[in-house]
C-alpha cells in the first residue's frame, strides 16, 4: 500500500513536470553513452565500430525515451487523454452527426432529469431539518384503500401525549391569515401548530424564541398569544428590525406578541408550503371564530400529524406501536360510542410511515401522474440512444477501414472498443451538460404549471446533489447503450476481410445488418408506444373539455371575498354584497353579476341531506347563490325563477334545483312548487322548490354533475360563510375589474383584505392541471419521439445505401429499372418498420392499461388512437425511408462501379 | 557468460536484488552498476542497458531507491541512485530467498 501510494506521488510529480523529466531521462542516457563510448575507446576499438555498437545496444533514442517514460505515467490516465483528443477530432470531422447526436441526447437527458428533478423536489428531497430520516408522517387506516391523512383536534391529542417511540408528535395545519398593516389586512399565509413542532424540528430561532408546549394549552399562554414570525416577514413587515420581539400584531382581529424569527431555510414540515406566520394550535379558535375546527371536535379533520422517533426504535416499530394505541386514543378522544363501534368494525388504526421529506398532500394526487411521465421520459431516452447507437453502428460500419489498420498494426481490440467508447462518452457527457443546462428553466415552468400560476405552492427544483447523481448515471447509461454495442460490433469480425474489401464488400456484412435493423425495428415499437399513450392521454383531455361544465366559463371572473373577519352579519352583510354587485354591473363590459358560496372545481363540497315530505333522505350537493346567478353561468332555466335581493329571510325559504335533484326527490311530479325538508339537530328546514335548471358539475370536471340544490344566498343562516364570490361576466377583456373591484372594496371599507380575481377557464384549467400537464409533456415526447425515429431510420438507410452505391450501380448497369432500385432501397426500411409497429402494437397494447386510471371517456385501446398513431409513424418512416431511396435511384452506374 | 535482459520473472527479480547489492556500498549512477555487476560477477554477467535503466527506474518509482544528480569521476553529470530504507529491508529479504533457493537447488543437484 506504502508502496503503491510513493509510486502515484511520483507519477502525479512527474505529470506536472513533464518536460524535467523528458530532459533527465535523455541527460542519464547521454552519460551512459558516453561512459560506454569513453571505454570502447579506451579498449581499442575503431571509432566507426564504437558508434555501430553504441548504437545497438539502445536501440533509438526516442523508444528508449518512449519505454522509460511509460513507468512514469498512468498509462490509463495518458491513453484515455489521448483518446479523448482523437474523439474530439473525430468527432468534429462530422459535424452533422455530433450535431444530431448531441442535441438528441441533451434532449433525451435534459427531460428526464427535469422531470426526476420534479421527483425529487416533490416526493424525494428530505426536509432541511437535523435528521430528517427520524421524522415520521402519522395516518389513520380504516378499511379504505387508502390511508388518511388528517386528523381531528382530539384523536390528535390523545396520540401527543401517548408517545413512547417518538420523543415529540406534533401537528399542524396551513391557514391564511389576515394581519392588519397600515394599508387595511393583508392575507398571509400561516400555519397552526401543536405544542411539540419546533422542538421536533430542531431548528433553532434567528431571533428570540419558538412556540412551545406553554403556547399550546387550552386558551393559550397566560401571557398572551405568542407568533413567530418567518424571515421573509421580519424583512417584508418590520425591516429587519432587532427590536422585533415583543412587537404587536393583529391576526384575524386578534392580538398576538412577535416572540421569534425563523432563519428562511424554515419551512416547517410541508415541502410545499412557505408559511410566514406560526401560531400555535390553541389560538385556532380565536382565530376562527364561530368556524373553530377545535371546537367541532371530532367532527373537523384538519390536522397534518408526525412524529419524531426515538433514536432506537425502527419505523416498523412505531407502526406496531401506533397500531397498538390505536383502541386506547379512540376511547379516550371521541365521546361518541356508536362512531366508535362503527370504526372498530372497520378495524380503524393509526399507522406510521417515513416523513423524512415532510407531508403534502400533493404529493398522493401527483405521485401516479409524475412516475407515468418519468415511465415516458425514461422511454425517450431509450429511444435516443437506440437511435444514436444505431447511427453509430452505421458509422462503425463506414469506419470499419480505419478500424482494421489500426488492429493490423497492432492495437487490442479492448484498447479500439475503448477509444469508441470515450467517442460516445464525448457525445453523452457533451449532451448531458446541455440537457442540465436548461433543465432548471423547463422545470421550473414545469412545476408553475402543475400547480397552477397562482398557487401558494412551490416546488423546490433547484439542482442538488441527487439530480446531478441521476444525470451523471444517465449519461453514463446512455454511453454504454450508445456505444458498447456498436463498438464491439465495429471491432468484430476478419481484419484481414476488412483490409483486402474495405467497404465495397456486400456479401460478408449481411449478419451486420441484422444488429441495426433490430434496433430501428426497437425504436419504431418504442416509439408507437409513446404515440399511442400519447394520443389516449390527448384524447382523454379533449372529451374532458369537451364533456361540458353545465355552464359557459367564456367570459366569467371570479372575484372571491374574504369576509369571515369582518363585523358585516345578516342583512346588513346582504347589502354590502348588493352594493357590489351595483358596482360591478356599471363596470364597461360587465353583462351580468352574481354571487356564489362555493366556486365550481375548487374541490369545496357542501352536501345536505334532503327529502321530499314523507320521502327518504337523500345526499344532495348544496350551493348558495345570488339573485341571477344561472342567467350569469348560463345554466338553462327550465322553470320557474331565478333568486331574487326581495327574497328574505321573512319571505319564507326558497330553493332551487338542478334536474338530478328534481328527478330524485321528486322522481314521478314536477319539482315547481314542491317542499324539500332538511331535517337538521335541532330543526328541520322546510323550502319552496321555485325553480329547475339544467344540470352542472361541482367538485370536478371529470365526475358527472351530482344532484344540486341551491339556497338563496339572501337567505342564508350560516353565520359562519360569509364570503361568497363575486360572479361576474364579461364581454371583451377582463382587465381593469380587478382593480375596480379593490376600489369598490375600498370604498365600501378598507378594512376587507383586497380582492382575488380569477377567470373561470382558468380555474377549469388549474382543476385539470394534472391531466394537462400529463397530455402536454406526452405529446411534446411522442413528438420527440416521431422525429428521433425518422433521423434513426433516415440515418441508418442512407449509410447503408451508400454502402452499397456500387452494388446498385451494377444493378443498374444490369438493366434494373429506376423505379426498382427505389423499391428495393424504400422495401428494405418498410419491412423494418412494418416489424417494429406489429411490435409496438403488442407493447402498447398491454402497457396502455397503466394509462387506464388517468383516462376519462377513453378505452385504453380505443381504436382511433390506435390507427391514428400507426398512421402517423406510417408517414414518418416512409418519408424517412423515400429520400435515400430516391436518393439511389439518382445513381450513376458508370461513376458507381468505376468507383471499385 | 550469462546475459540478464528484460524478460523473465524470475531473472528480473533476481537483476533487482544484484541492483540492490550494487548500492549496499553507496551511490552509484548506472554505468558503473552494470560494470559493478560485470566485474564481481567475473565477466559472468552482463547487464543489458534496456533491462538495467526500465529496472532502476521501476525501483525508484517503489521507493526502494531515491536518485539525485550528481557529478561522476571524470567530471560529468550524472544520476546517482542510492539505497532507501526499504531498499535495505528489500535487500535483506532477498538474499535471504536466494540463499534459500540456491541451497535447495543445489540439494537437488547434488542428489545422486
Amino acid at each position: 500500500m506504502a508502496q503503491n501510494l510513493h509510486e502515484f506521488l511520483l507519477r502525479v510529480k512527474a505529470l506536472f513536470q513533464k518536460r524535467r523529466l523528458e530532459r533527465e531521462l535523455a541527460d542519464e542516457l547521454a552519460f551512459h553513452q558516453a561512459m560506454l563510448h569513453d571505454k570502447l575507446l579506451k579498449q581499442g576499438v575503431a571509432q566507426a565500430d564504437v558508434e555501430e555498437a553504441t548504437r545497438r545496444s539502445f536501440g533509438s533514442a526516442s523508444r528508449w525515451q518512449e519505454r522509460l517514460r511509460e513507468l512514469w505515467q498512468f498509462r490509463s490516465l495518458e491513453n484515455f487523454g489521448r483518446d479523448v483528443s482523437y474523439g474530439v477530432r473525430v468527432l468534429r470531422r462530422t459535424p452533422g452527426f455530433t450535431a444530431v447526436a448531441i442535441l438528441t441526447l441533451a434532449l433525451g437527458v435534459g427531460a428526464n432529469t427535469t422531470v426526476f428533478s420534479m421527483i425529487n423536489g416533490l416526493l424525494l428531497r428530505p426536509l432541511a431539518v437535523p435528521e430528517s430520516d427520524r421524522l415520521a408522517v402519522i395516518g389513520i387506516s380504516q378499511g379504505n384503500p387508502r390511508t388518511n391523512y388528517s386528523f381531528s383536534e382530539p384523536l390528535f391529542r390523545g396520540l401527543e401525549h401517548r408517545h413512547d417511540v417518538f420523543t415529540q408528535v406534533f401537528a399542524f395545519d396551513h391557514a391564511l391569515m389576515q394581519v392588519k398593516g397600515e394599508g387595511g389586512n393583508e392575507n398571509v399565509p400561516g400555519q397552526m401548530v401543536s405544542g411539540e413542532f419546533f422542538s421536533a424540528l430542531e431548528t433553532a430561532p434567528l431571533l428570540g424564541r419558538t412556540l412551545t408546549p406553554v403556547d399550546d394549552r387550552k386558551g393559550g399562554n397566560p401571557a398572551g398569544y405568542g407568533v413567530v414570525i418567518s424571515e421573509g416577514f421580519w424583512q417584508r413587515w418590520f425591516n429587519r428590525a432587532p427590536n422585533v420581539i415583543g412587537q404587536k400584531l393583529t391576526i384575524n382581529n386578534v392580538a398576538f406578541t412577535v416572540v421569534g424569527v425563523m432563519p428562511k431555510r424554515f419551512i416547517g414540515a410541508d415541502p410545499l408550503e412557505r408559511p410566514e406566520l406560526f401560531v400555535a394550535m390553541a389560538a385556532e379558535p380565536a382565530l376562527n371564530g364561530t368556524r373553530s375546527m377545535t371546537a367541532a371536535g371530532f367532527h373537523a379533520w384538519w390536522l397534518t400529524v408526525m412524529g419524531r422517533l426515538q433514536p432506537q426504535p425502527t419505523l416498523l416499530q412505531a407502526d406496531a406501536q401506533v397500531a397498538a394505541a390505536s383502541d386506547a386514543v379512540l376511547h379516550e378522544a371521541i365521546p361518541d360510542s356508536g362512531w366508535i363501534a362503527d370504526r372498530e368494525k372497520r378495524h380503524f388504526h393509526f399507522v406510521a410511515e417515513s416523513g423524512s421529506g415532510g407531508f403534502t398532500y400533493l404529493r398522493l394526487m401527483f405521485r401516479k401522474p409524475l412516475t407515468a411521465v418519468f415511465a415516458m421520459c425514461a422511454g425517450i431516452l431509450l429511444l435516443a440512444c437506440m437511435n444514436l447507437a444505431s447511427l453509430l453502428m452505421a458509422r462503425g460500419a463506414a469506419r470499419q477501414r480505419e478500424l482494421a489498420t489500426r488492429l493490423a498494426m497492432g492495437a487490442t481490440r479492448r484498447r479500439l472498443v475503448q477509444q469508441l467508447l470515450v467517442e460516445s462518452l464525448l457525445i453523452a457527457v457533451t449532451g448531458t451538460a446541455a440537457g442540465l443546462a436548461i433543465s432548471p428553466l423547463v422545470s421550473k415552468s414545469l412545476s408553475v404549471f402543475l400547480l397552477g400560476g397562482g398557487s401558494e405552492m412551490h416546488v423546490d427544483t433547484s439542482l442538488d446533489i441527487r439530480v446531478f447523481a441521476f444525470a451523471a448515471i444517465a449519461s453514463l447509461v446512455a454511453t454504454l447503450l450508445v456505444g458498447l454495442v456498436p463498438a464491439l460490433q465495429a471491432t468484430s469480425g476478419n481484419l484481414n476481410e476488412h483490409i483486402k474489401n474495405g467497404q465495397h464488400t456486400t456479401q460478408a456484412h449481411e449478419r451486420q445488418r441484422i444488429l441495426p435493423r433490430i434496433m430501428m425495428a426497437g425504436e419504431v415499437g418504442l416509439a408507437l408506444m409513446l404515440v399511442v399513450g400519447a394520443g389516449l392521454l390527448a384524447s382523454s383531455l379533449v372529451r374532458l373539455y369537451r364533456s361540458g361544465a353545465g355552464f359557459d366559463p367564456r367570459g366569467i371572473e371570479n372575484i372571491a371575498f374574504s369576509m369571515d373577519q369582518q363585523p358585516l352579519m345578516g342583512d346588513a352583510l346582504m347589502r354590502f354584497y348588493q352594493q357590489l354587485g351595483d358596482g360591478f354591473s356599471h363596470q364597461t363590459g360587465v353583462t351580468s353579476v352574481s354571487f356564489a358560496r362555493i366556486v365550481p372545481f375548487t374541490h369545496y363540497v357542501w352536501d345536505e341531506n334532503l327529502s321530499a315530505p314523507g320521502a327518504k333522505e337523500h345526499d344532495i350537493y348544496q350551493n348558495s347563490v345570488g339573485p341571477d346567478y344561472f342567467r350569469t353561468m348560463r345554466i338553462p332555466l327550465f322553470e320557474g325563477r331565478e333568486f331574487a335581493w326581495s327574497d328574505t329571510t321573512a319571505s319564507g325559504l326558497k330553493i332551487i334545483l338542478n334536474k338530478s335533484a328534481a328527478a330524485l326527490l321528486f322522481p314521478d311530479r314536477s319539482a315547481l312548487g314542491q317542499t324539500v325538508l332538511n331535517k337538521e339537530d335541532k330543526a328541520t328546514l322546510q323550502y319552496q322548490v321555485v325553480g329547475v335548471v339544467g344540470d352542472a358539475k361541482y367538485e370536478e370536471l371529470r365526475s358527472p354533475a351530482p344532484p344540486t340544490a341551491y339556497s338563496a344566498m339572501t337567505q342564508n343562516s350560516h353565520e359562519d360563510s360569509r364570503s361568497y364570490n363575486a360572479v361576474v361576466h364579461m364581454n371583451g377583456k377582463p382587465g381593469p375589474i380587478a382593480n375596480a373591484a379593490r376600489a369598490l372594496v375600498m370604498q365600501i371599507d378598507p378594512g376587507i383584505p383586497a380582492p382575488v380575481v380569477t377567470s373561470m377557464q382558468s380555474i377549469i384549467d388549474d382543476s385539470l392541471s394534472a391531466e394537462r400537464t400529463m397530455a402536454l409533456l406526452s405529446v411534446f415526447f411522442a413528438l420527440c419521439a416521431l422525429v428521433v425515429t425518422a433521423v434513426g431510420l433516415y440515418g441508418t438507410l442512407a449509410y447503408a445505401t451508400a454502402r452499397r452505391t456500387s452494388e446498385i450501380g451494377i444493378r443498374m448497369a444490369l438493366g434494373a429499372r429506376r423505379s426498382q432500385v427505389v423499391a428495393m432501397v424504400f422495401f428494405q426500411n418498410a419491412s423494418v418498420a412494418l416489424a417494429g409497429t406489429a411490435l409496438g402494437l403488442g407493447a402498447a397494447l398491454l402497457a396502455s392499461r397503466a394509462l387506464a386510471s388517468f383516462l376519462y371517456g377513453t378505452s385504453t385501446r380505443d381504436p382511433r388512437v390506435f390507427a391514428g398513431s400507426i398512421a402517423a409513424l406510417a408517414m414518418i418512416a416512409s418519408a424517412a425511408s423515400l429520400l435515400p431511396a430516391l436518393k439511389s435511384a439518382r445513381i450513376d452506374p458508370m461513376t458507381a462501379i468505376r468507383c471499385e | 557468460m550469462g546475459t540478464i535482459t528484460d524478460s523473465g520473472e524470475l531473472i528480473q527479480g533476481t537483476l533487482e536484488m544484484l541492483i540492490l547489492k550494487a548500492l549496499l556500498r553507496g551511490p552509484l549512477h548506472g554505468y558503473s552498476v552494470a560494470e559493478w555487476i560485470q566485474q564481481t560477477s567475473q565477466q559472468m554477467l552482463k547487464v543489458e542497458e534496456g533491462a538495467l535503466y526500465p529496472a532502476l527506474h521501476r525501483m525508484e518509482l517503489r521507493g526502494m531507491l531515491k536518485s539525485k544528480w550528481g557529478i561522476s569521476d571524470n567530471n560529468r553529470k550524472a544520476k546517482f541512485y542510492e539505497l532507501t530504507a526499504d531498499g535495505r529491508k528489500r535487500l535483506d529479504a532477498e538474499s535471504q530467498r536466494w540463499a534459500r533457493l540456491s541451497s535447495a537447488v543445489a540439494f537437488v543437484m547434488q542428489a545422486s
